[in-house]
């Protein structure tokens, strides 16, 4: 909605661009809150593979998730170089933050709205619910991704459920 | 408007309560008819929210709440007796005053006129109900045998109020130059005199008359615009030679006991002070009657100041009774204070941080070793947990109050279903966090209705089953290790194991051929659509089932049990935690990861020899003979393993009956928790009840002691279940 607006209107948005599953993608600076270092992940049991676990973040307690592993990728190895990317989405009218775990943070881009374009029905690589646009830069697309899909605690925790069950009879066997 | 909207909430709530606490007062009317301080109760509710309503000018309450108080204070005055009938009636306002409330606040005219009219209805019940009045018209007296009192002033003064002036001149008053003419003189001038009597009682035989001495004495019917203070100032010449007296006339004693009710006064001011104020005694009065009480006449030394008052007709009794009891309300207002519930959420969110940040300040400590702030840092400790301990504190409520509310629904419902019904409630003084409370109120309701619709049976079925016609329902509380436990008891017709179990199998909860235990079989119960009841009643049945009752309180980390015998009654256990937000917890370790226990659920740590430990295959091992399954924390969460320990512990945990054990491989101790939620995204998680933050900034998880064994079990069962298919 709010990219149907800033389009008409030819607004320059900023993104922040980072490196997760050997691709580049851009996320609204707007839902940035920070960018912080990896110290303890501790890990949560029984949770799916894509959810690495919390952090303390000042006397909170974050949950993290590995970026990677999310859009269906491989299990992303920890470097000198890798962050957490912190996000604000909203869920039940809450705000939550979310840790997202990335191989390397780049730069802030700017990118014309006018610039971008639907995500294609295919050919991404990608659930296409995750993407919110795709942003030209020079001769190369970028993905913008949607945060409030890919970090969506609705369907992080219907996952887990599933995962939960999962565990259980595997467990059993 | 936003102004108005927060003192029209306050008045919301505190209108509330004070219909709360009628209703209390009226169903303990219903055994206990005599106690006058419940109808007292009755008559302050009624009063209280009729002036409130004045203030906000709701006229529709005030015109409702007026008749009642009248009613009331004519019990209180013996002139009307209280029966069931009346209770009942009463209980129809309450809930209609309620109703007035709501409306009046909400502005919504259609519902208010709607509910005048129903008001009149309610009204015009009173008269039918009430029996002929007992009060006798006071028979009037002969003028010269009855003594002048207010209330004779009042009778002939109708207009205004009046004050009496005794004046009691002393024999030497006239030789002191004095005269008495001169006064009433001068009393004029403040006021009308609107009567003089002259007593000549004390006047000797004529021979032994000394005329120079006075043996007169006057009484003055006295109407002025002016307080006692300046009726006293006329005489201040004769105050020697004079015995005088001030009585203020039944309305200006009215008027005081008005007075006092505006004032407000400060929690320490004394009785005195307080009439002082209003003027009902003057200072001097206040000092001679100090004086009486401090010991110069033994009759008054030990008395109270308003009783000496009393005594030496200073005072009407009213006004003072008046007067005391706004003291004692000025005191409880002082030793109550109204806090938001968000603001003390906060405080307590804040002392958990301080928690952590004293668990982190040991840390350094620890960690550089810096013996000289040992000292300083451990009384520090001692010191946040003494504010953790009373933080928590604050927000403790005794659960007495929700048990209460159920009086009326037992009440409702009994006369509604036609079925005799007598509660018991105890424990109702255990306390538990105000959260909870809030949160178990909606299950206790369903639990109680349940009992009442379906449990309870009809008086006929009841004798026919050789039971007394009355059922009893009985709610019990008290603390059991770092929890509360409530029970709901019936003595009804209890759960029919095996309409349970066709009902279950029906709905492929469970096998045909499966065998289940009793305690199992109830546990069904708990399935949601396991309602055995057939037809639903309004009462309960609303397909809101068992199954929501255990959610709701399992999402409070609480369990519930139910243990029922066929034709003797049903018993609901619900086990709480006591708080939601701080508990001593004890930390373990598996792997690297750190985990922490509620202390009051560790019963003991046993060392776990290497020998016994690889032998045995199977998850159980005998404790001193006693059988004891366990769970290994490392293989039920699925740690891989990077270093073997060789040594494990094994922790000891009971949960109301049962025990259990968990194997772990580090124990660190005693460690104050701070409960952090993990957030909607783990909400399905089991076995974990939240995260805490340790001294060192690491995170520790909560352990969910019962969620977690209630997981491996049914795993079991599953594994069982699956096994006895592949036979």
């Amino acid at each position: 909605m709010k990219m149907a607006q800033a389009s008409t209107a030819g607004d320059i948005t900023q993104y922040l661009t980072f490196q997760s599953a050997n691709d580049t993608f851009a996320i609204d600076i707007l839902d940035v809150k920070e960018i912080i270092e990896i110290e303890g992940i501790t890990r949560v049991p029984m949770m799916p593979e894509f959810l690495c676990g919390i952090i303390n973040l000042r006397g909170r307690v974050v949950p993290v998730i590995d970026l990677s592993k999310r859009l269906g990728r491989h299990t992303t190895v920890m470097t000198k170089k890798s962050c957490i990317v912190l996000v604000e989405v909203s869920h039940e009218e809450e705000q939550q933050i979310i840790g997202m775990l990335v191989d390397e943070v780049n730069e802030i881009l700017e990118i014309d709205d006018e610039h971008t374009q639907p995500p294609p029905d295919f050919g991404a690589d990608l659930r296409v619910d995750f993407i919110r646009a795709m942003g030209r830069v020079g001769e190369h697309f970028m993905i913008l991704l949607d945060i409030n899909y890919v970090l969506s605690v609705a369907d992080i925790s219907a996952i887990s459920q599933l995962s939960f069950h999962a565990t259980d009879v595997v467990n059993e066997e | 408007m936003s102004a108005t909207t927060e003192v029209q909430k306050l008045f919301m709530t505190e209108t509330e309560e004070l219909l709360l606490d009628m209703e209390d007062a009226l169903l303990s009317l219903e055994s206990d008819t005599e106690n006058i301080e419940l109808i007292n109760q009755l008559f302050r509710a009624m009063h209280t929210i009729k002036g409130a309503a004045g203030i906000f000018n709701y006229n529709a309450i005030v015109d409702f709440t007026h008749p009642i108080e009248t009613t009331i204070d004519r019990v209180r005055k013996n002139e009307l007796k209280i029966n069931s009938t009346l209770i009942a009636l009463l209980l129809k306002c309450k809930d209609h005053t309620w109703a007035l409330v709501n409306a009046s606040v909400a502005e919504d005219e259609l519902d208010l006129t709607s509910l005048m009219i129903q008001s009149q209805n309610i009204l015009a019940e009173f008269n039918l109900s009430e029996p002929i009045s007992p009060a006798l018209p006071s028979c009037p007296q002969p003028f010269e045998t009855q003594p002048i009192s207010p209330e004779r002033i009042d009778e002939r003064y109708t207009d205004s109020g009046h004050w009496l002036i005794s004046l009691d001149f002393k024999v030497d008053a006239l030789r002191n130059g004095l005269d008495p003419l001169n006064f009433i003189r001068y009393l004029q001038q403040l006021g009308q005199v609107l009567e003089v009597i002259c007593l000549s009682n004390r006047l000797p035989a004529f021979e032994v008359c000394d005329f120079e001495s006075c043996f007169l004495s006057y009484r003055i019917v006295f109407s002025g615009d002016c307080s006692k203070e300046q009726i006293e100032a006329v005489f201040e010449f004769a105050q020697d030679d004079c015995d005088i007296l001030i009585l203020p006339s039944q309305k200006i004693s009215e008027s005081f006991q008005n007075l006092i009710d505006e004032l407000n006064p400060s929690e320490n001011q004394r009785l005195g002070e307080i009439l002082l104020t209003i003027g009902a005694i003057t200072e001097r009065e206040l000092t001679k009657s100090l004086n009486l009480q401090s010991g110069h006449i033994p009759e008054c030394a030990s008395k109270k100041l308003g009783e000496v008052l009393i005594a030496n007709q200073l005072v009407d009794q009213p006004v003072v009774e008046q007067a005391l009891k706004k003291q004692t309300q000025a005191r409880e207002q002082a030793q109550t204070i109204r806090v938001d519930s968000n603001r003390l959420g906060q405080l307590i969110n804040l002392v958990g941080e301080l928690v952590t940040a004293s668990a982190a300040m040991r840390v350094m400590v620890d960690k550089y070793h810096l013996l000289d702030a040992n000292d300083q840092v451990s009384s520090v400790e001692h010191l946040v947990q003494e504010i953790r301990e009373n933080a928590l504190q604050l927000r403790m409520v005794q659960i007495g109050e929700t048990f209460s509310r159920f009086r009326r629904v037992v009440r409702d419902v009994s006369n509604e279903l036609g079925k005799q019904i007598e509660l018991t409630i105890q424990g109702g003084e255990s306390e538990l966090d105000k959260i909870v409370v809030e949160k178990i109120n909606d299950p206790l309701t369903h639990l109680v209705r349940n009992a009442l619709d379906h449990g309870i049976e009809l008086p006929e079925q009841r004798i026919s089953k050789g039971k007394s016609p009355t059922g009893h329902l009985m709610l019990n509380a008290y603390h059991d290790s770092g929890h509360i436990v409530i029970e709901v008891t019936d003595d009804g017709a209890g759960l029919d194991p095996e309409r349970i179990r066709r009902k279950a199998e029906s709905l492929g909860v469970i096998e045909a051929n499966q065998v289940l235990s009793h305690a199992e079989i109830l546990r069904l119960a708990f399935e949601p659509g396991l309602s055995t009841k057939e037809k639903a009643s309004n009462l309960s049945g609303r397909g809101v089932g068992m199954d929501v009752v255990k959610r709701n309180i399992e999402a409070l980390r609480g369990s519930v049990e139910l243990d029922s015998e066929l034709g003797k009654g049903t018993k609901v256990t619900i086990t709480l935690p006591l708080t939601l937000a701080i508990i001593d917890g004890f930390m373990v370790g598996a792997a690297n990861e750190n985990y922490v226990i509620p202390l009051n659920m560790v019963e003991e740590c046993v060392e776990l020899n290497q020998g016994e430990w690889h032998e045995q295959q199977k998850n159980y091992i005998s404790l001193r003979g006693e059988l004891m399954p366990f769970i290994r924390l490392t293989s039920f969460f699925n740690i891989s393993q990077t270093n073997q320990h060789k040594r494990e512990s094994l922790v000891v945990v009971r949960f109301g009956r049962s025990k259990a054990g968990i194997v772990v491989d580090k124990l660190f101790g005693e460690q104050q928790t701070v409960i952090k939620p993990l957030g909607k995204m783990f909400q399905h998680l089991k076995g974990l009840s939240g995260a805490t933050i340790l001294g060192t900034g690491d995170i520790a998880l909560i352990l969910d002691i019962q969620g977690l064994i209630t997981e491996v079990s049914i795993g079991a069962k599953k594994h069982h279940h699956v096994a006895m298919i592949d036979d």
